[in-house]
């Protein structure tokens, strides 16, 4: 298992990936500090 | 999120599983104007196309955090009417999560989602009286409130 979060970074590859996956996507707006 | 909920191995576990996570800057355009993003954390559940089906804003524990994703994913299903799906999780929630603040949504869906399936109103009645008995003071409860004349 992972042991940490991989997180896409750009819309277009996310909903490509999900495309793949069949999973729906999280898109978490952040505030970087 | 950064210090107590994405490190949890439960969350890591269940993202890596179900959903493929996306992170940006709040500010970045477009999508901080598409989403109109005005605070953080605001998580956004979309389909593969990129249509936003549920969203929540602030901190959220891992034990509340799963959940909550949990019914996001039930509403994409549930919006493209693939009920059975939506059923799935719900019931996911209310198995493992039944005093997370997305139980009693959860109760008000589940009931939906399987009158969609089945065209019949007991299951909304079955909602309505789940929903008195174990979250009365929830604004699902109220919400359902009609249901109990069926």
């Amino acid at each position: 298992m992972e042991n940490k979060i991989k997180w896409e970074t750009e819309m277009k590859a996310a909903k490509k990936q999900s495309r793949f996956e069949n999973k729906p996507v999280l898109l978490d707006f952040f505030n970087p500090g | 999120m950064d210090a107590v909920t994405y490190p949890d191995k439960n969350v890591i576990e269940f993202i890596t599983k179900n959903i493929i996570p996306l992170r940006v800057p709040y500010n970045l355009e477009p999508l901080a104007t598409d989403f109109t993003i005005k605070w953080t954390p605001t998580l956004v559940v979309l389909d593969k196309n990129g249509k936003e089906h549920y969203r929540t804003v602030g901190f959220l524990p891992p034990e509340e955090f799963i959940p909550s994703l949990l019914l996001g994913i039930a509403k994409v299903h549930f919006e493209l009417d693939q009920f059975k799906d939506a059923i799935s999780n719900l019931e996911k929630i209310l198995k493992d999560y039944p005093k997370s603040g997305a139980a009693p949504e959860a109760v008000y869906l589940h009931g939906v989602s399987n009158f969609k399936t089945t065209h019949e109103r007991k299951p909304l009645k079955q909602a309505y009286e789940r929903l008195t008995k174990e979250y009365p003071q929830s604004e699902w409860a109220k919400r359902a409130l009609p249901y109990r004349l069926l």
